[in-house]
């Protein structure tokens, strides 16, 4: 139960409520469960709901760990 | 391996991984679709309401899944009030708009769910708002992965973890999982990339005979989890047992609301019994969902049992294991 | 089939859909007066004849509306089995309460798409209901046509290494609506409800067209399928040349759609003999219709036979089964 998309928050609407675009969709999203979010921050959104917020070190961190893997799967007796 | 998240299961089998792992490495599937393990008890509860003239209102997973008395899509065909939610918070403005009409929110899901629910129900206090309740079916993780850990007729060398199970609560839940019983624990995103990435992780924990909790998911899973929903689970919810359907009573599994909350209890508002339901002659669900057997091994696979007349739990969404190998699989289809 | 009652699942286009069809045609079929199941069915002197009902809601969309839908639908059903868009039949069932002047707005849409393809309305009728007996309207349209293609095409013809082609982005109609009914707005997203006859004809002088279809409800996912079962073939896809655009492949993220699934209204799959597939690709790209037209897949005689898989993005392999019952939106 896990469907959940990254959106860049738009416009802040109100207590809990912002404006946020996934994509070429843009649609209503839930913070309550988010601290201080602002416009440019991008969010992973699970049933309207913003559940954490992205960073950009993310695709540096995601990239660093196939670095890993392939650095290992080069050398078969890594111990 | 196995993975616990429905949604593992669905692109899994939707990427086709599985063939092209290689014939070392056996991935199974768990009990990872909380829509496949919510009791018929539990569903029937949901249809009740709706003769009762609720409006129940739901995500668009739970519309199809039947139980004796039909499912949330047949009652609405005879014209009962069942209305599909992309949204939990989508009730509360129903409730606002319909003050006349009893409006109940059916909440199924994991921890990554969960929270939307408590935030439901805490809108609702603040807001005073009086008919609107809440059915909460909601399952905790942990104890079903710790449950399977601990099963000595499984022979699992690590846990792929749900990487949004863990963007709420972090990786200290299932620290048990290295630290009890020697196994990887590694929490792994959802893309096909991801979850390979996940794998091989897990794979070089085994190789290297270290064990530990470990998320390859970047940087939404911390290892504190997310202390606001957390904090709203805490606020909202309290642990209970809870029966998964095809394995049976898993203690502390459930969510139900506190005392505080029982005024949006719609067991208790409407003073519902849950009936436990009967596990169907031949299936062997339980075996599918705890990894003991694969989908064609079940003789009711494919003949009595197909994702139009589903008879166990693991055909009744498209994101329970047999759902997802008969819609997906490749392998044994000559 | 066993079901009690008809059920929204029926009118989704996947699997319940057809056996549901199966069921109803069973009394004409045994007295050897049943029809095709191609889009279209061929009678004696040369013409085609096809129906088609519509009851979209919302009846405006992005990019059309139900009158235009109509014409379109039709025109595209006859098209596809290489008949011109002749003749058009419409029957209108209104809801008492609707207002005249939308109903005048969607006759105006519907007349304006004809004109655009040299269809001319023959017959008409209208009838009124009481208010809750249909919701706002149906129309269902009966197209005739000239069958201008020097060959039959069927799913008959279809033939082990074959070239399946797409000829533009598939979901934009199922996407519009979704869109529309769920209230998320996707920017530049538009049904790609068009008449293909302009970009279709062309084609017809290839000797290796063997067949072509209209992909409505149920999407491209449901055309292949239907046509490897019919063909007792296997259909082997390659994930990343399926044309997706940016928008639907947006919308289906945030719903949990498949692509593979969504309504087109202005999309059709063909089979072609290897050797036309690049020239059928040329023709199809000089429509502005079908820039995105493309090659998707192959017909093979692999196991397992009468089934669709496809090689995904990833490298692996997986099948490609029809839709179950009503797409209802995921969050799992």
């Amino acid at each position: 139960m896990c469907l959940a998309v990254p959106h860049t928050i738009e416009t802040i609407l109100g207590e809990n409520r912002a404006l946020a675009a996934a994509g070429a969709v843009r649609t209503e999203i839930r913070t309550d469960l988010v601290e201080n979010v602002v416009p440019g921050d991008t969010v992973l959104v699970h049933a309207g709901f913003a559940i954490e917020k992205l960073s950009p070190e993310d695709s540096e961190e995601l990239k660093g760990l196939w670095d890993e893997l392939r650095a290992l799967a080069g050398d078969p007796y890594a111990r | 391996m196995m993975e616990v998240c429905g949604t593992h299961t669905v692109s899994v089998f939707r990427s086709g991984i599985r063939t092209i792992l290689p014939p070392t490495l056996r991935l199974v599937s768990g009990p990872g679709c909380p829509v496949c393990v919510t009791g018929q008890g539990e569903i029937e509860a949901a249809l009740s309401l709706l003769d009762r003239g609720a409006v129940v209102a739901a995500y668009g997973d739970m519309f199809k899944v039947p139980c004796e008395g039909g499912s949330l899509a047949s009652k609405r065909t005879r014209g009962l009030d069942a209305r599909v939610v992309t949204s939990a918070m989508e009730t509360l403005t129903i409730a606002v708009e319909n003050p006349d009409r009893e409006v109940v929110f059916l909440g199924v899901g994991f921890e990554t769910t969960a929270p939307a629910t408590a935030a439901l129900v805490a809108e609702a206090a603040r807001r005073s708002v009086p008919n609107l309740s809440v059915l909460s079916f909601h399952k905790r993780t942990p104890p079903a992965v710790e449950l399977l850990a601990a099963d000595p007729d499984l022979r699992l060398s690590g846990f792929l973890l749900p990487g949004h199970v863990c963007v709420i609560l972090g990786h200290d839940p299932f620290r048990f999982l290295p630290e009890k019983y020697g196994l990887p624990g590694v929490i792994a995103g959802f893309e096909p990339e991801q979850i390979l990435l996940g794998l091989a992780e897990i794979v070089r924990q085994h190789e290297q005979g270290a064990p530990a909790l470990r998320s390859v998911y970047g940087t939404a899973v911390k290892r504190e989890g997310n202390p606001k929903a957390l904090g709203l689970l805490e606020e909202v919810f309290e642990h209970r047992d809870a029966t998964w359907r095809g394995i049976g009573t898993i203690p502390d599994s459930g969510l139900a609301l506190r005392r505080k909350y029982e005024s949006f209890d719609a067991e208790k508002r409407f003073a519902l019994s849950l009936r436990p339901g009967t596990p169907p002659a031949g299936c062997r669900c339980g075996e599918v969902l705890t990894g003991k057997i694969i989908p064609p091994e079940c003789p009711l696979f494919r003949s009595a049992c197909t994702p139009l007349s589903p008879v166990g739990p693991c055909m009744v969404s498209g994101e329970g294991t047999c759902g997802a190998y008969f819609r997906f699989f490749k392998g044994d289809r000559s | 089939m066993n079901d009690t009652t008809i059920t929204l699942g029926h009118g989704s286009g996947g699997r319940q859909s057809a056996d549901l069809v199966s069921r109803l045609l069973e009394s004409f079929r045994k007295r050897g007066i049943g029809p095709e199941l191609e889009d279209a069915a061929l009678l004696p002197g040369g013409y085609a004849m096809t129906m088609d009902g519509f009851t979209v809601s919302p009846r405006r969309f992005p990019g059309g509306d139900i009158g235009h839908l109509c014409v379109c639908g039709c025109a595209n059903d006859l098209a596809v089995r290489g008949a011109s868009p002749d003749f058009l039949g419409l029957s209108l069932v209104l809801e008492e309460g609707i207002s005249p002047e939308e109903v005048a707005f969607y006759m105006e849409s519907a007349a304006s798409t004809c004109a655009g393809i040299g269809m001319t309305l023959a017959a008409g009728d209208t009838k009124v209901v009481p208010a809750g007996a249909v919701e706002g309207m149906l129309i269902t349209g009966c197209a005739f046509g000239r069958i201008r293609s020097p060959r039959t095409l069927s799913m008959a013809e279809i033939r082990e290494g074959d070239a399946l082609l797409v000829t533009t982005s598939i979901g934009r109609h199922g996407a519009a609506i979704a869109s529309a009914r769920f209230s998320l707005p996707v920017e530049g997203l538009l049904s790609d409800c068009a008449p293909l006859w302009p970009a279709l004809s062309p084609l017809l002088r290839l000797d290796g067209l063997r067949c072509m279809r209209d992909c409505t409800r149920g999407g491209l996912g449901t055309v292949l399928c239907e046509w490897a079962e019919a063909s007792g073939l296997h259909f082997f896809l390659d994930e990343d040349s399926i044309p997706v655009s940016f928008q639907v492949k947006s919308l289906c993220d945030v719903l949990g759609f498949d692509p593979l699934y969504m309504a087109c209204e202005g999309c059709a799959a063909l089979a072609v003999a290897p050797s036309d597939a690049e020239e059928a690709l040329r023709i199809l790209r000089q429509s502005p219709l079908c820039g995105d037209a493309a090659l998707i897949g192959r017909v093979s005689s692999a196991e397992p036979k009468g089934m669709v898989s496809m090689r995904t993005s990833i490298g692996g392999e997986r099948l490609v089964d029809m839709p179950w019952g009503e797409i209802l939106p995921r969050i799992c």
